[in-house]
């Protein structure tokens, strides 16, 4: 087992076997069974490829909800049969892209050995929920790399390249504007090291702007902005109004009933359904403490002392704390486990790590166990089954959180050696 | 105005003319077994002002009620529809008057879920056949209540007595049929009613008003796709005797002698399957190609999800052959309450299972299975959680191809418009299988949010969301007041001076 680890040649060779066996069973099952293994959502983006590749826009297929940069991504899906799998290919090898450059910064920024660094990356890389996500052929592994790209180039002070990457991030799925407050703000003199002399002496409003705008500061800001601004005009001036409808407002107006892990899902539910009852818009307002946590006070506490660990809370504050969430957007934190475990108490104190990631799965379980009996036996099991899982979830989350805080706010911890 | 009634025997139960009596104004006899069909055609003089202003604004308008109890058909009239009201309409160009249907609909059928054409209505393909119109709504309508007081109030005379009970008999009507097109310039009600042993006595009350009186059994036709009726006409005030006739054409509409039955599996859960249990698998004819049909006529609360439906391994475990045709658009994640379009129909092809090479069908029943999905309903109060949602049954039907030559002139007895026959060629013939059972509504429970139990969950969440928010507050401002803003790393080595 020791051995395993530090071969880096073993560790990728088993993610790369992990996945094409499941690729091809996928292959298997969908040819053979009326349960598919595919994801439904590959069905859509695959179909959207198809309308671009014959001049149409792709949000001529319904329910398709993404960049169409997505849908030209997987235009090689559109040649043949067996190109059809191209997008789950793809989406696989972003796994294993995004894995090795986890490799990187965990030896970069944490001065972490080789077979130390294969061993938390493999969270990641032999991940099996990781693995089937993205050969099912869903794109959430996409958004992986690209976060952790952007992270990468952070690290190796590759400001021009981060920009573009966030601002393709933001492009593709919203959510990574969030990172931009915690790099920006990271990216101080003491990161940087051009600090000039004698200038963080003054204390007057004026020269601390100043101070605080650094040239990576706003490199970074302007390529971003930049990528993201000409991404949106190119796709509004070839798609026009549903590019923007699809792609950014669905989110805002869009009514989330069907149930899911969100602890605003039941309200959600009982106020889409009667409009103007409830006393407080809570729906409206509940994006204040989520943009509170994860825009701004986790990135200013926090991500100056461990930028990754940081995005890792800023995620999980966001995904927690979102009106929607599926299964899928654990993923979104997911890929930054491996920088924050090595120096976390959930690891040191194994009691403790256990019981969160019992009660997580727990949480889960009975949410999907009340799930089931909604959707196949019938039982209204909104109130107080499902409300009251939902509940216990994000209670689960917010306590993970909190220790994720706690454990980034004290800093590295010395290494116990047993 | 002109009347017909057509009284349809079987040809054992034939009657004898001699018995019929016929005087300057009525036609009677003792005992008939027959189905019977009215049919009453109104000028546009002869309609309330209201009425008429809607018809101006509509090119066509088509208006089918089916009864929920069923009923047994009669050549040639053995069409059918789901049970329901369904509305065929197409607006004149030009007219914005189409606001004023709705209101209309409503004011003669009683509270119909119908906010205009634009937001009520789904749209029908154009392209394929010249006879459909452009858009269709559908709703759940048990009785023909409504439609019997406005009638009665509207178009009798307080006094007349025939024309109340005419009018009051549509209640047992198995089905009735409204036509109305610019082209004709006239409003035609057609309602049939099923055969039974009946008491005849029609009285022609109104003067210079043509009123024909048919009694017709179906004799064996010369051709495959025609039907031929025999027995007597008589014109009421024209005529002293029945006169005998004999008449075929070439019809669109035949019987066939296998049964369908349809319910959903239980547990229902949030993704129902109705399944259809077919006698038989053999096709009504071996000289032309034909294949088996399921028209459905879906409430918004329940659709078909045509992604899951065109892969041809779930099609096929379910006895499935394709979806030729579904309503466009069908959102596939809104709430019920969040949507004002009627709801979609959809036509399956089914796919009979073979026995074997020598013969491709089996007299044995079979079934076929049709995955359908539940939107969520509104939160409900003291009915624990469930709400009973009506689905009618679909029909079904095998449709054959018929001779290159033959052409359906329009018979005295065709029907079109019926929501599927525009979703085949013009010379397509429907042999339709009558459904099995009493009612022809399949009721399931939905399950919602019960707003008994739900007192809680705004207080509740918004309590917990707050405390979460806190508890990482909390976190955050231990951590700052440790050391704010700043590297670990300078911690650290403020730390390491400081020792």
């Amino acid at each position: 087992m020791l051995k395993f680890f530090s071969s880096p040649i073993l560790v990728f060779s088993s993610a790369i076997v992990l996945r094409v066996v499941l690729f091809f069973y996928g292959l298997w099952q969908d040819a053979n069974s009326p349960m598919k293994y595919t994801d439904i959502d590959y069905y859509v983006f695959t179909d959207a490829a198809r309308f671009t590749a014959r001049g149409y826009s792709p949000y001529d297929r319904e329910t398709y909800r993404y960049t169409p940069l997505l849908a030209w991504m997987l235009l090689p899906t559109t040649w043949s049969a067996t190109w059809f799998s191209f997008g789950k290919v793809l989406f696989a090898i972003g796994d294993i892209v995004a894995g090795w450059l986890i490799v990187l910064v965990l030896q970069a920024s944490s001065k972490m050995s080789t077979e130390r660094a294969l061993k938390f990356a493999s969270i990641w890389l032999l991940n099996p929920m990781v693995a089937t996500i993205s050969t099912r052929g869903s794109s959430e592994g996409l958004l992986g790399v690209m976060v952790i790209a952007l992270l990468w180039a952070i690290m190796k002070k590759r400001i021009y390249v981060a920009g573009l990457l966030l601002g393709l991030g933001v492009h593709f799925k919203i959510y990574p504007f969030i990172y931009a407050p915690s790099i920006i703000w990271w990216l101080d003199d003491e990161q940087v090291g051009s600090r000039k002399s004698g200038s963080s002496t003054k204390t007057d409003i004026v020269s601390q702007i100043k101070n605080f705008c650094n040239g990576s500061r706003i490199k970074i800001t302007v390529t971003s902005l930049l990528t993201f601004i000409i991404l949106n005009t190119l796709m509004y001036s070839i798609y026009g109004w549903p590019f923007l409808q699809h792609t950014y407002l669905h989110h805002v107006t869009r009514l989330d009933h069907r149930h899911n892990f969100s602890p605003y899902n039941t309200l959600l539910y009982l106020n889409s359904s009667a409009p103007g009852t409830s006393l407080i818009p809570l729906e409206s307002v509940a994006f204040i403490p989520q943009l509170f946590l994860s825009a701004f006070a986790l990135p200013l506490m926090l991500a100056k002392k461990d930028l990754p660990s940081t995005m890792l809370a800023q995620t999980f504050a966001f995904v927690s704390f979102n009106k929607v969430c599926t299964s899928q957007y654990f993923l979104w934190y997911m890929v930054f486990l491996p920088f924050y475990l090595p120096n976390s108490s959930l690891l040191a104190r194994k009691y403790l790590g256990i019981a969160a990631a019992s009660l997580w799965v727990a949480a889960q379980a009975l949410w999907l166990q009340q799930g089931f009996e909604l959707e196949f036996l019938g039982k209204s099991t909104f109130v107080p089954g499902l409300w009251l899982a939902s509940i216990l979830f994000f209670l689960t989350n917010i306590w993970i959180l909190g220790i994720i805080v706690s454990d980034v706010g004290s800093g590295p911890r010395p290494l116990r050696v047993k | 105005m002109r009347q017909r009634i057509t009284f349809l025997q079987e040809p054992q139960d034939s009657l004898d003319p001699k018995l019929l009596e016929v005087t300057s104004d009525s036609i009677s006899t003792k005992e008939l077994k027959a189905a019977r069909e009215d049919r009453v055609t109104f000028g546009f003089d002869e309609l309330p002002q209201e009425l008429y202003r809607v018809l101006k604004a509509s090119h066509e308008l088509h208006i089918r009620w089916v009864s929920p109890n069923n009923y047994n058909t009669i050549a040639p009239l053995v069409s059918r529809l789901s049970p329901g009201l369904h509305l065929f309409y197409t607006p004149q160009r030009n007219n914005n008057g189409s606001n004023l249907l709705c209101p209309m609909l409503k004011k003669v059928f009683g509270d119909l879920d119908c906010q205009s054409p634009e937001k009520s209505f789904t749209t029908l393909p154009v392209e394929r056949f010249a006879l459909s119109a452009a858009t269709q709504y559908y709703q759940p309508l048990e009785s023909l209540h409504d439609l019997v007081e406005y009638g009665q109030h509207k178009l009798c005379q307080s006094s007349d007595q025939e024309c109340l009970s005419r009018i009051s008999s549509l209640l047992d009507a198995s089905s009735v049929d409204i036509d109305f097109d610019t082209i004709s310039h006239a409003l035609t009600i057609t309602a049939f009613w099923p055969p039974q042993t009946r008491h005849l006595s029609v009285k022609n009350t109104i003067k210079n008003t043509r009123l024909e009186v048919g009694i017709l059994s179906v004799e064996s036709p010369k051709e495959p796709e025609e039907l031929s009726l025999g027995g007597f006409l008589t014109v009421v005030g024209e005529d002293t005797k029945p006169s005998p006739t004999l008449f075929s054409f070439p019809a669109r509409h035949h019987p066939t002698g296998s049964t369908f039955s349809a319910s959903f599996l239980t547990p229902t859960g949030m993704h129902p399957t109705l399944e259809l249990g077919i006698s038989s698998s053999r096709p009504p004819t071996e000289e032309r190609s034909c294949s088996l049909h399921a028209h459905l006529t879906l409430p918004r609360a329940i659709f078909v999800d045509k992604y899951q439906l065109s892969d041809q391994l779930l099609l096929a475990s379910k006895n499935l052959s394709a979806v030729h045709y579904i309503t466009t658009p069908v959102d596939l994640e809104a709430p019920a309450y969040a949507m004002t379009l009627w709801g979609s129909s959809v036509l399956v092809e089914l796919a009979p299972p073979s026995s074997g090479a020598e013969q491709p069908w089996t007299e044995q029943p079979w079934t076929a299975a049709i995955p359908l999905h539940l939107r969520y309903l509104p939160p409900t109060s003291s009915t624990s959680g469930q709400s009973p949602l009506h689905i009618p049954y679909p029909v079904v039907f095998w449709a054959c191809v018929a001779d290159e030559g033959s052409k359906f002139p329009i018979n005295p007895f065709d029907r079109v418009n019926l929501g599927y026959d525009g979703l085949f060629g013009p010379k397509t013939m429907f042999y339709h299988l009558p459904p099995e059972g009493d009612t022809l509504i399949n009721t399931i429970t939905v399950p919602v949010l019960d707003l008994d139990k739900s007192k809680y969950v705004e207080l509740g969440t918004a309590g917990v969301v707050l405390l979460g928010f806190l508890w990482v507050g909390w976190c955050l401002w231990r951590v700052w007041s440790r050391n704010p803003y700043g590297s670990g790393a300078n911690k650290v080595a403020k730390e390491k001076k400081k020792q």
